[in-house]
Parts: structure tokens; C-alpha cells; sequence
């Protein structure tokens, strides 16, 4: 099977991609992409070819890489607006043979210390859009595991890397999707708005939509009232979104009734607070579902869809996906007890870039992927998330869960941000250190976490930060302040 | 009353009504104990004022050694019930004595054992009374407390009823696992903690909630017995040291215990669920072979300051490999 093929059979004046003014039907979106290949074919692209892209939402991104897909390549999709210097830290794992440049990514079209070739995506784009004499497009025959992509993560093991997902991983997931009860059809309109070079946005948001013959919505650079208004424009019937562009469309003053078309809303990539998914409810009327999965998942392990939400739970494992909760030796624990949440389903990647030892470290001969993360069911099959199982820290032989922690530290009204990490105690073996941000005393604090928190769990020393490190995907870093 | 009575193979055995004879039997049966317990060792009490004067309360010892289900309830100012084995009806020894001391007869044979002891746990509490069950399933072969079942909690949750810590000291010494005589003259102490309830750990329909208060009800347990606490189950590898007792798990566990494990895999792919055998040890899922060990910074506790060093990846994960399996084919 090849990837790029999910878009053969769909009607040629179905409406594929609104990208602005810019409306391709089905039909166009074939024609288009047969013109690129052509271009690409003309710079060597062909089987096993590797081609980066640093584009964001946009038209081009599309086109390339169903393009490139088609010809047998690999495609390694790369955050436009990351510092150059990153950019070619990635660049330089997986040596591609070209890298194309479009509108967000065009700071590093001059930069020197790239040396990969690059190619004006735009220009190519524009091409395609204007070329007479379009030769067919090519879908050439790839093997279920052959690279389809190359995503650079930080991965279940911390350190950045570049996973591999092959053509059936990806596939895989849609095919899963269309068995659910409630799958999306061509008659749904999705905003593309969470970034496609991450896994989510990429497979399920933007593959998954051209995969059903649906219409996707393109938004390049977030803007709520933007997006809202898209929403309502284009009747978008699939919302997803962070929980931070989720806590800006609700402080929009937009209409109440703007999600009215929506039908299925998801949040991702972080925690979404309860209190968020209140208040999304209260004023707009729909419940967003959360999920969870990881770029080495392709991505989705569980899903809220197509049954009751339970706002503080990432819902129900996909049917065709196996999940254990284990123990240290790699025995499942019982129902209830909390484990590290271990999967196994043909999304699961097939390993790091060019690190075995990596690979090997995360996954095991039988195809279960140690994911790194504690999880516990509900007798109903819920899964809730509880922390990354080494960032615990253990008193007294408890497990104190930094998570927790921070989340009754993050409820004191003077409390702007909170991380937890451990330290060595002679006495306890490791003790909690709370580092925060905000204008909260420490006897405040004090007492606040004794009303909240058992005894082991309480911070024994307070650090009070100016700031606290937050990555470039607006997750806190703990490891910086271990 | 409850779905003990109408199930073939179960005991008929209604634990709500207090009935006269039993309740001065048991009267009888704990005045001697107490008589006993107080001549014949150094039985201290400590924290009785936590004990409810009426309402329901589920009490949660430490357990070390057979004795404990006489000392606990020989300490506390209500009777008492908890489950025990069914075998015990089948002595003409044990099958009035037990009852009358509290037990709640539970088939183990059937399926739904946990099921039918749970039902049993839950008419006592809703008849307002007090309930005692050890939470961690089993006596303690290390002599350390181990992880908490979620049992308790969700008995707690059920009937809205609280849980009472409880930690003792010395019975071990009074009666330690292979010895069928209890030792004269020995220290015991039974203390009981503040009661606790479940809506104070968080939404109570979240079920990281049980095994939050479950932990918090394990670590006042730990403080008020002065037990080492370790994360994982009494009776298994970890609580190996010791001799085991015969029939060590002498609890009928009032949660069904089933694996995590949701598999639904196409037939090609042997599913989890399918290895895993009812009942038995679940087939482990391997780790991988270079994996590093997990939690890797457990720290010892009775050691000196203790050495964390295992945030550190091991060696293997930082080499890179030039041509790996996964890349040869794109090269």
C-alpha cells in the first residue's frame, strides 16, 4: 500500500482543502499534486528519497507531501519556526536529499549553516497550480513497511529524536477509525489548525480527513476569533484543538452559538483542565474529548469519541490497539491499580532513525511499546493518565506523583505556576520540592497542601521561581529544575 | 436478605441482625479475649476516641500474624465483622466460634467470590456497623506493609462510610507464622488513626482517586505500626523473605482481580487477554532487553543517603548507530 493513495477514489468535485481564498476540489488536488511530482522528479526525488519540509498549515504542505509520498519517498515534516540551528540538528539525523522551504518556514532560506539542498516550496506550489501539460500522478507500490515518514519527537525515552512510521503504521489508524461507531464521513468539515508536523494534526486531523473524502479547513498561524469565524463560515463539524487554543476561543467574544455545526471536539497534545472543559460545555454546548497516543502510536491509543465523555479521562483504547497496565517485572496489575501503560497495534512505529540502542530501549521483541507513561483504567474501560513514570518520586517507599502535586499547588489562587520534582532525604530516601511561580507565601502554601494532600506527598522545600522553564510546545520542563 | 443467601454452594449467613444469642456470645467470646489479652500480655490500646460510637466504619489493619483478628477486635469498643474463608464452616471447631466472633463465612470456590464478599462487606456497613478488612489481602511475609487493595475504598465509597487506620505491633512476636501457639507475656500495641474519608483524595468517580486514598490510608497505617512500606503486593516476590505461611491468603478479596489489559487484537496477533489465564499470574509483558530498570531511582531506605544516580539513560541509548535495521531500508 502507498499513503498517498487515499485520495484516488474520492469525487474529483468533492471539495478537498479550503486554504484561504483558495478552494481544491478533489480533482484539482490529484492534477496538483501530479504537476509537483513532476518538478520533484526533475531534482532527483524518487524512491527512498528523503524530503524535509518546513511549511506550516498551508496548501503547499499538502501537496508536497502527498507528492512526494506518491514518488516513494520519505517525508520529514519540520516546525517552519523553529531556530535554524535546530532545524539543521534534525536536518543532520536524517540527511534528506532536499529540503522544501514555504511561507512559514522562509527565515531559513538564506541561512548559511543549512547545507542540505533547498528548494522555494512556493514556488513550486504556484506551479502546479498554473502548469498546462500535467503529467499523471504516480502512486508507485510500497511495502506496509516502508518509511512513510520521519517525525522528529522528543520521544518516550526524553532525548529528541526521529521516528519512523511506515506507510501501514499511518494507514492503520484510519482504518481503525472508520470501524468506530461514530466515524467521520465525507460529509464532515475539519479545521486544520493543530500543526501537521506534529503526529496528531498530521494523521488523524489532515490523512485522516483527505482519507474519508472530507473537507479540510487549512488555518496557517492560530487565531481564535480567526478560527472561529472559519468554524462558522465553512460549518466545521470536527473541532480539534490544544487546551490552549481551547482556553482563547473561549475568552473570544464570538457568538455563544459559534460551534453550533460542531459535532465532535477533541483536545490534545497536554492535560486539558476540567474547569476548561466546564466552561467549554456551559457556554458553547459541546464536550471535548479528550485522547491519547504518542508519535510513536501514529498517534491514537485511546479516544473520547463515540461514547460519554468523562472529562478527566483520555477515553477508551481504539478497538484493534492491545493496552496493559504493568508492573516493574512487566506483569499487568490489577483493575484499578495504576501501571506503566504498555501498546501494542500495527500503529506502533518501527523505530528510531539510526538508533537501535533507542529503539531497543522502548520496544520489546513481541511489538509492545513501553510507553513510559502511568495510566489506570475504570471498570468501564477509561483510561486516565497519572504521570510519566520517571518523573516519580518516592517517600518513604510511597509513590508521589509530581502531577498531583502540581495541580493542588496550581489551584491556590496565588499560584501562577508549579513544578514538582524530588530530592535526596537521608531520612525518607527522596522528599518533594515544589518550585513556584506567583505571589504565594510559603506558610500559604503550607497550608494549603496540608488540606489537599497526604502527608508524604507535601512539598518539604519551596523554590520560588521568576519564571518557570516551559518547552517550546508549552509543556513545563522538570527535568530542568531536577 | 443479601445475595449470599440465595446462591447454591454459598453460606447461608445473614450478618445484619445482631441476633441476641450471638451478639451475647460474642460478648462473652471478646469480655474473655479482652480478660485475656490484658493478663496475659502487655495489651495496650491507643486512639480508641477514633473509633465511631455508631454509624458504620471500615477498620484497616496492618497484618503480620493470625492473632491479629483476635487482638484488633479485642481492642475495639464495637463488635466487629470481616470476612473469612468458607473452609472455616467445615470444622466443627471453628464453624460457631468464627461466626460468633465476627466472620463473615465467603465461598472462595465460585467465580464470583469477590462479588459475593463484597455484597456480604456492604450489608454490614449499610447496617451500620463496623467492618474490618486487611488491605493488603494477606499477611505480610517480610515483615514490611505492602501496596493497599483499592477493596477497602471502594467499600467506603459504596456505603459512605469511613476508614479507620489501624497499625499494631507485636503479634508477630506473639504468634509468628508457622507456630500454632500464641506467646505469653509479650508487648502488643494496637493504634488507631484518624478516620478518613474518600471524597478528601479528589472527583470520587475518578479511580485515581481510590488508589490516592488507598496510599494515604497505607501511609497512616505505615506511621501508626512503624512499618517499612514497599510498593508491591504482599505474597509476591518481593515479600518472599521469611517463611511462608501455610494458606497465606487467608482474605477473601472483596475486588475482583483482573488484569489492566485491554486487548482486542485480530486473531493473527496472539492477544493479551487470551494468554493471560483467569485467576492465575497474567503472562508478563516483556520489557525490552535494553530497557533501563523502571522506577530506576528507588531510593534504599534503610540505607545511608541514598544514591540517585539512574536518571541517566543507560549506555546503550546514547551510541549511534550508523546503519541500523530501521534506516537500511531508506538508505
Amino acid at each position: 500500500m502507498n499513503l498517498a493513495g487515499l485520495i484516488n477514489d474520492h469525487d474529483a468535485d468533492a471539495i478537498a482543502l479550503v486554504d484561504g481564498d483558495e478552494v481544491l476540489t478533489y480533482g484539482d488536488l490529484r492534477r496538483r499534486i501530479g504537476a509537483m511530482q513532476g518538478d520533484l522528479g526533475e531534482h532527483g526525488i524518487g524512491e527512498d528519497s528523503i524530503v524535509a519540509l518546513a511549511t506550516g498549515n498551508d496548501l503547499a504542505f499538502v501537496l508536497a507531501t502527498l507528492a512526494v509520498l506518491g514518488l516513494g519517498g520519505v517525508v520529514m515534516p519540520l516546525n517552519p519556526s523553529s531556530p535554524t540551528l535546530e532545524l539543521v540538528r534534525k536536518l543532520d539525523v536524517a540527511h534528506p536529499d532536499l529540503l522544501l522551504i514555504g511561507h512559514a518556514g522562509r527565515a531559513h532560506l538564506d541561512s548559511e549553516t543549512i547545507t542540505t539542498e533547498r528548494l522555494d516550496l512556493i514556488e513550486l506550489s504556484n506551479r502546479s497550480a498554473t502548469a498546462t501539460d500535467v503529467p499523471d500522478r504516480i502512486v508507485v507500490d510500497r511495502n506496509d513497511g516502508d518509511a512513510a515518514f520521519y517525525l522528529a519527537t522528543s520521544g518516550v525515552s526524553g532525548d529528541a529524536k526521529v521516528a519512523v512510521l511506515t506507510h501501514r503504521n499511518l494507514g492503520w489508524i484510519h482504518e481503525a477509525l472508520a470501524e468506530m461507531d461514530t466515524p467521520a464521513t465525507s460529509a464532515d468539515v475539519a479545521l486544520g489548525v493543530l500543526p501537521f508536523t506534529h503526529i496528531f494534526g498530521l494523521n488523524v486531523v489532515l490523512l485522516g480527513m483527505l482519507r474519508i473524502g472530507g473537507k479540510l479547513v487549512l488555518q496557517e498561524r492560530f487565531d481564535a476569533v480567526e478560527s472561529l469565524r472559519l468554524v462558522q463560515e465553512h460549518g466545521v463539524t470536527m473541532l480539534t484543538g490544544a487546551p490552549p487554543m481551547w482556553q482563547r476561543w473561549l475568552a473570544s467574544d464570538m457568538p455563544d452559538d459559534v460551534l453550533a455545526s460542531v459535532r465532535f471536539a477533541a483536545s490534545g497534545a497536554a492535560a486539558l483542565p476540567v474547569a476548561v472543559f466546564e466552561a467549554v460545555r456551559e457556554r458553547f454546548g459541546v464536550e471535548i474529548a479528550q485522547g491519547y497516543g504518542l508519535t510513536e502510536t501514529s498517534p491514537i491509543v485511546t479516544l473520547g469519541r463515540g461514547f460519554p465523555v468523562r472529562p478527566t479521562s483520555v477515553g477508551r483504547v481504539l478497538p484493534g490497539v492491545e493496552v496493559a497496565l504493568v508492573d516493574e517485572s512487566g506483569s499487568p496489575v490489577d483493575m484499578g491499580d495504576e501501571g506503566e501503560i504498555v501498546v501494542r497495534s500495527p500503529g506502533v512505529f518501527a523505530g528510531y532513525l539510526d538508533d537501535a540502542a533507542a529503539t531497543e530501549s522502548v520496544l520489546s521483541e513481541d511489538g509492545w511499546l513501553w510507553t513510559g507513561d502511568v495510566g489506570i483504567f475504570d471498570e468501564d474501560g477509561y483510561l486516565y493518565l497519572v504521570d510519566r513514570i520517571k518523573d516519580i518520586v518516592i517517600v518513604s517507599g510511597f509513590n508521589v506523583y509530581p502531577a498531583e502535586v502540581e495541580n493542588v499547588l496550581m489551584a491556590h489562587p496565588g499560584v501562577q505556576g508549579a513544578i514538582v520534582t524530588g530530592t535526596v532525604d537521608a531520612l525518607t530516601g527522596e522528599a518533594v520540592v515544589a518550585h513556584v511561580t506567583g505571589t504565594a507565601t510559603e506558610a500559604e502554601l503550607h497550608e494549603h497542601v496540608a488540606r489537599h494532600l497526604s502527608r508524604y506527598k507535601q512539598p518539604s522545600v519551596y523554590h520560588f521561581l521568576d519564571e518557570l522553564p516551559i518547552a517550546s510546545n508549552g509543556k513545563a520542563i522538570r527535568r530542568a529544575l531536577r | 436478605m443479601g445475595r449470599l443467601g440465595e446462591r447454591p454452594g454459598s453460606f447461608r449467613f445473614e450478618p445484619a441482625p445482631e441476633l441476641p444469642g450471638s451478639d451475647r456470645l460474642s460478648k462473652y467470646i471478646f469480655g474473655g479475649i479482652r480478660h485475656l489479652a490484658s493478663r496475659g500480655w502487655h495489651f495496650e490500646v491507643e486512639g480508641r476516641e477514633h473509633i465511631p460510637s455508631d454509624g458504620p466504619a471500615i477498620l484497616t489493619p496492618n497484618h503480620l500474624s493470625f492473632c491479629d483478628s483476635i487482638f484488633v477486635p479485642a481492642a475495639l469498643p464495637r463488635r466487629v465483622w470481616a470476612i473469612g474463608k468458607g473452609e472455616y464452616m467445615d470444622s466443627w471447631k471453628t464453624k460457631h466460634l468464627f461466626p460468633a466472633m465476627g466472620m463473615i463465612p465467603v465461598d472462595r470456590s465460585g467465580g464470583d467470590a469477590a462479588m459475593a464478599a463484597l455484597d456480604a462487606a456492604a450489608n454490614v456497613l449499610d447496617a451500620g456497623r463496623l467492618f474490618m478488612i486487611y488491605p493488603e489481602g494477606t499477611r505480610s511475609r517480610s515483615g514490611n506493609l505492602h501496596k493497599g487493595r483499592t477493596g477497602a475504598a471502594r467499600l467506603s465509597l459504596r456505603c459512605n462510610a469511613p476508614i479507620v487506620p489501624v497499625g499494631h505491633e507485636g503479634t508477630l512476636e506473639v504468634q509468628p507464622p508457622d507456630s500454632v501457639k500464641m506467646k505469653l507475656g509479650r508487648d502488643v500495641v494496637v493504634r488507631f488513626g484518624r478516620p478518613m474519608w474518600a471524597h478528601e483524595f479528589g472527583d470520587v468517580d475518578d479511580p485515581r482517586t481510590l488508589r490516592r486514598f488507598t496510599d494515604a490510608v497505607m501511609f497512616e497505617i505505615a506511621q501508626l505500626s512503624g512499618q517499612t512500606y514497599v510498593d508491591t503486593c504482599a505474597g509476591s516476590g518481593d515479600d518472599a523473605s521469611g517463611s511462608a505461611p501455610a494458606g497465606s491468603d487467608d482474605q477473601a478479596k472483596v475486588t475482583p482481580s483482573r488484569p489492566s489489559v485491554v486487548g482486542s487484537a485480530p486473531s493473527a496477533r496472539p492477544s493479551v487477554q487470551e494468554t493471560v489465564p483467569t485467576g492465575g499470574d497474567p503472562t508478563p509483558i516483556r520489557p525490552p532487553t535494553n530497557r533501563p530498570t523502571v522506577p530506576a531511582r528507588r531510593p534504599e531506605r534503610n540505607g545511608a543517603s541514598p544514591e540517585v544516580p539512574a536518571l541517566r539513560l543507560p549506555p546503550g541509548r546514547r551510541e549511534r548507530v550508523v546503519h541500523g535495521a530501521v534506516r537500511s531500508g531508506a538508505d
